[in-house]
């Protein structure tokens, strides 16, 4: 007992003596840990609030839709589903007519969008809308000009609450509120018939089912039936007595049945978490790793310090165990202050995460508790490396003779080191003033580890910092292809094939915004080459069209021109053949058929996606003369905004789309990736700072005693100041390059494994950017440098006798 | 596991039957610094066999603290033979070696070693108990006051003198109440005085039926002892009492 209680005293005291640096270090474990925790608890997160909204507003399991611009009476798609054998398995039915249509509104707003009216009789809610502002419907609403804008998209047009809004046709709406709705949840591509559409670009207004069909000429007409079943009900069987109903109605119906499975929405939320949870797993795993191995650095370094006193220890003839505790006290110390403040810096990085996460996947439900069962995984770690960190110096300090543990000074040089490197180099100054250079060669060992965690720390930061590099740089790549001519054209998509000569084409041309117009084609397709297959959006380019791809091999003539990002996928260049899935016209409508293509050129776009041919090789399609895609350019003086509104009055028009929103939309589609990364960023910043402050501060107080003996032969504090601040400044450069490589080999690592699975439609090149390199070459060097000058006032202050006498 | 290697019990039991003898035979132990071989101690040989306050003088570099950390376990010859107390620690493991040193031999350094974190009374309550001694806290209070340091049981190694520290250390060293007490230039830190009070208090463990070994170069030192071994360039040149027998410690002057 009087054991224990003088070894919970001794440890006291060592935590007294040395709390900044036990606070420190178990700071870096806390940053370390409670980013991992904060990083990965994301994926629950996000599964737990998408629980949470899917079951808020009663998601659909099964719907049933009629085909595009297809209607059927009011009430029969409900009778068909109260007649099937398990109807009481049905807990609600709505009929719905869901419209494509186009929005106007305020300050230039013009659209594609969705028209969604539900009918409003009393009973169970499915695919209910959340009210995030103003008021939800209610049956006062039923038939009246009233609407719910979708939340994100009117946060992001910064539309009010009580706007007024015009739809194709020429109705007027005026919005009650703001709102969200499962499957409008996110956007997609498909939706909006263009790629990369996002929120602010494709707007859902949600009326009462007799609004909508008031606003849409429609009158007592729905194309949708959506239903919830009661838990446990077999959904297949379901969905089969549904389809066997629909084929049995008559007159007959060509309605298809799909489940909650099928809405993009959901199944792009769930899948999307496994997906990102492999980047930030990665990225979690970086700083804590970082973050690890400078513990390790650091807690190493403090019990090397102390052993003398196991020297001692071992020359009183103290047992092993006994040895250790007094270290392991100290890790327990550490890990336990790390895994104290792990929660806090847990709680504070989910802060902007959560902010990133709420701002990107809209969902009106979002749970954000802290995932104990990932904070204990990082805690487990965390609790284990400062003992891990322990184990190692005791275990060298038991390993030699008691006499060279004891001996004062055993961290100073035993010999020349790497110095006689130094004896043909010129060396600025005389004597002491060469000492710092002498002393970083002399003691290779612990400049090595001084370096190390210096370089972990920066190697964390640039690996993270460059992510963001890359996706920058990416999106610009992106970007200048997108924009490199005609940057202000308008892509206009229209609901169906239209003749080149026709009546749309014809009337968009004389339309006074716009100075001329392109016609071409975009088909969804498929590429395929062996067993790989990319999804393509192949655009059929016209004959002197405005905007080409630019190429950087190959021609744009006499076949494919693929993303670089696509070919390499496939394992195809210039000349080789790939067979491509794609619609094909026929007398009897669309099918889909597959054709071998030869690879004639390649284009830069990361997009794999983007794909093109030349209209004169566009016969497999079975589509000349057709068109379903315009790139119109606006007039002199007409603006792309002037042109999108015109275009509003002209019918079979289903979006209009600047280049520039395709860009806006390329970035929305990964600044949710951005957003968390700057967060990591940040993390790894201030996780740098403090590892390069407490190596630097390690390092120093392990000269103490040199610089007692310097200050007892009379140089003044700035000058040892100064001739430590050179010594750590070579030692920061040093670590500092070795990071900025590590951290570079990392990133190119990183963006050949991980990231190609994580966005395999996204060509990722890792990056460094300037600002980075000078970014972590300035912590590197300077926050090293700068670190001694903290310890001045120590200096001033250095009881020399003492501190000569023997060195601690 | 060793089978060779004796048990504790049986240490123990040797450790008791051949309580402070000591054997050195044809000890070397050979440094290599910067390629070339030190020779520290050559070829030496050296036996105590009864309680005893020996005093090994030597000019500085005679290898003079080397053949004490080797009599006292805390490095190991090059080649030769070391028995301790009975036991070969030429041939005992780390744990042995460890072992012999908690219950036979206590240290006292020059620069005294004492432990920064702890006080006075903590610093001997610790070897008291690495020994083993029952009631460690009462033993360090007690042994405090033998030395003179009953005041000082709670200041910090920072707080004393050098005299008195290194008190502290021959308390700590004392407090294990083992048979031989090993100390390396006890006196090479403090004034005349205090080196004085210092001798004193070894002599009386010698009298006490303590074996004490004192390494020093100062000659003077060596008219108290019983016997004087003499090194130079690791090689003993002269073994035997003071010449012209022992003086009193008042006596002394250096």
């Amino acid at each position: 007992m009087a054991r224990l209680r003088l070894m919970a005293r001794w440890s006291w005291r060592d935590l007294r003596r040395r709390w900044l640096l036990v606070g420190a270090i178990a700071l870096v474990i806390a940053l370390g840990t409670g980013t991992y925790a904060g990083l990965l608890g994301t994926s629950a997160w996000r599964t737990q609030s998408n629980d949470a909204s899917f079951a808020l507003l009663h998601t659909h399991d099964l719907r049933v839709a009629l085909p595009s611009g297809a209607t059927t009476a009011e009430g029969g798609l409900a009778a068909i589903a109260a007649g099937i054998p398990h109807a009481a398995d049905v807990t609600g039915a709505r009929e719905r007519l869901v419209v494509p249509t186009q929005i106007a509104g305020p300050n230039g707003l013009l659209v594609p969008g969705e028209l969604v009216g539900t009918d409003a009789r009393p009973g169970p809610m499915v695919d209910g809308v959340a009210i995030t502002a103003g008021r939800g419907l209610t049956a006062a609403d039923d038939g009246r000009p009233s609407a719910v804008a979708e939340a994100a998209f009117a946060r992001k047009n910064g539309l009010a609450e009580s706007a007024g809004l015009t739809i194709s046709g020429g109705a007027r709406l005026n919005i009650v509120g703001h709102g969200q709705s499962p499957e409008y949840f996110l956007v997609t591509g498909t939706q909006g018939g263009t790629p990369f559409l996002s929120q602010k670009s494709y707007g859902v207004l949600f009326t009462s089912l007799r609004t909508a069909q008031s606003a849409t000429g429609a009158a007592a007409r729905v194309n949708d039936l959506v239903l919830t079943l009661r838990p446990g009900a077999d959904r297949a069987a379901v969905a089969g007595e549904l389809r066997g109903a629909i084929d049995a109605a008559r007159p007959p119906l060509a309605a298809t049945v799909t489940t909650r499975d099928d809405i993009d929405a959901y199944r792009i939320l769930y899948e999307d978490i496994d997906g990102d949870e492999t980047l930030w797993r990665v990225i979690a795993l970086l700083v804590l790793g970082g973050a690890a191995l400078a513990a390790l650095n650091l807690t190493t370094r403090i019990v090397e310090a102390q052993r003398r006193e196991i020297g001692i220890g071992m020359a009183l003839g103290t047992p092993t165990w006994m040895l250790a505790i007094r270290p392991l006290l100290f890790g327990a110390q550490v890990a336990l202050l790390g895994v104290g403040l792990g929660l806090v810096v847990g709680w504070a990085v989910g802060i902007p995460l959560r902010g990133v996460f709420v701002d990107m996947l809209p969902l009106p439900i979002w749970r954000t508790p802290l995932q104990v069962d990932v904070f204990a995984q990082a805690a487990a770690l965390g609790f284990a490396l400062p003992f891990a960190a322990v184990a190692w110096p005791v275990w060298r300090a038991l390993r030699v003779q008691p006499v060279e543990a004891i001996r004062v000074g055993h961290l100073a040089a035993r010999g020349s080191g790497l110095a006689p490197l130094l004896r043909r180099l010129p060396l600025p100054g005389r004597g002491y003033r060469q000492i710092p250079v002498r002393n970083v060669l002399r003691t290779p060992r612990r400049s090595a580890l001084t370096a190390l965690g210096i370089a972990a720390a920066i190697t964390t930061l640039v690996t993270t910092t460059g992510f963001l590099d890359t996706f920058n740089g990416t999106l610009d790549r992106a970007e200048n292809e997108l924009l490199h001519t005609a940057p202000n054209r308008v892509n206009v998509t229209l609901d169906g094939f239209q003749p080149v000569d026709g009546d749309v084409v014809r009337t968009v041309g004389a339309l006074r915004q716009v100075g001329g117009v392109d016609s071409g084609l975009l088909l969804p397709s498929t590429a395929r080459s062996g067993e790989r297959a990319v999804e393509l959006a192949l655009e059929v380019v016209p004959a002197g069209a405005r905007w080409r791809p630019t190429l950087t091999a190959g021609s744009a003539s006499g076949g494919l021109v693929l993303a670089d990002k696509a070919a390499r996928d496939l394992g195809v260049g210039v000349g080789d053949t790939v067979a491509v899935e794609h619609p094909q016209a026929t007398a009897t409508g669309l099918r889909t058929v597959r054709t071998p293509m030869r690879v004639a050129g390649v284009h830069p776009n990361p997009m794999r996606m983007f794909a093109y041919v030349e209209g004169v090789g566009a016969a497999p399609f079975g589509l000349a003369g057709r068109t379903n895609l315009l790139t119109v350019t606006p007039a002199p003086g007409a603006g792309s905004d002037a042109v999108r509104r015109a275009l509003l009055a002209v019918p079979h028009v289903a979006s209009a789309q600047t280049a520039q929103a395709t860009t806006e939309g390329m970035r929305d589609s990964i600044e949710e990736f951005v957003g968390v990364l700057r967060v990591a960023a940040l993390v790894t910043l201030l996780l740098a700072l403090l590892i390069a402050f407490n190596t630097t501060s390690i390092g120093v107080d392990e000269r103490s005693r040199e610089h007692a003996t310097m200050l007892a032969f009379g140089l003044p504090a700035r000058t040892v100041l100064g001739m430590t601040t050179v010594e750590t400044a070579l030692i920061g450069t040093v670590g500092a390059i070795a990071g900025v490589l590590g951290g570079y080999a990392m990133l190119r690592w990183l963006t050949a494994t991980t990231v190609p699975e994580v966005m395999p439609e996204i060509g990722v090149t890792a990056a460094l950017s300037a600002a980075t390199i000078v970014q972590a070459m300035a912590l590197g060097v300077l926050a090293v440098a700068l670190a001694p000058l903290f310890t001045a006032g120590r200096l001033r202050r250095m009881d020399i006798p003492a501190t000569l006498r023997v060195m601690e | 596991m060793d089978a060779t290697r004796e048990s504790r019990p049986a240490v123990d039991a040797r450790l008791g039957a051949e309580g402070t003898r000591i054997d050195l035979d044809d000890v070397c132990r050979y440094f290599t610094v910067g390629g070339a071989v030190v020779k520290a101690l050559d070829e030496v040989n050296l036996h105590v066999d009864e309680a005893s306050f020996v005093v090994v003088l030597g000019a500085s570099g005679s290898g003079k603290t080397t053949l004490l950390n080797i009599i006292g376990g805390l490095d190991a010859p090059t080649s030769g033979t070391v028995r301790l107390a009975g036991v070969d620690l030429t041939e005992a493991s780390r744990a042995e070696r460890r072992r012999i040193r908690r219950r036979t031999v206590s240290f006292i350094f020059q620069s005294f070693n004492l432990f920064p974190g702890l006080t006075a009374g903590e610093n001997v309550q610790f070897g008291a108990d690495v020994a083993g001694r029952a009631e460690p806290t009462r033993v360090a209070v007690e042994v405090l006051e033998r030395v003179g340091l009953g005041g000082r049981v709670d200041h910090f190694a920072h707080q004393l003198s050098g005299g008195e520290q290194q008190r502290v250390a021959i308390a700590r060293a004392l407090a294990t109440a083992n048979p031989i007490l090993l100390a390396d230039e006890p006196t090479g830190e403090l004034d005349f005085r205090t080196g004085v009070q210092i001798l004193e208090l070894l002599r009386d463990q010698a009298a006490a039926g303590k074996t004490v070994i004192v390494v020093t170069h100062n000659r003077e030192i060596s008219r108290v002892a019983d016997r004087v071994i003499e090194l130079s360039s690791g090689h003993i040149v002269a073994d035997g009492a003071p010449v012209g027998g022992r003086a009193a410690i008042g006596d002394l002057h250096w």
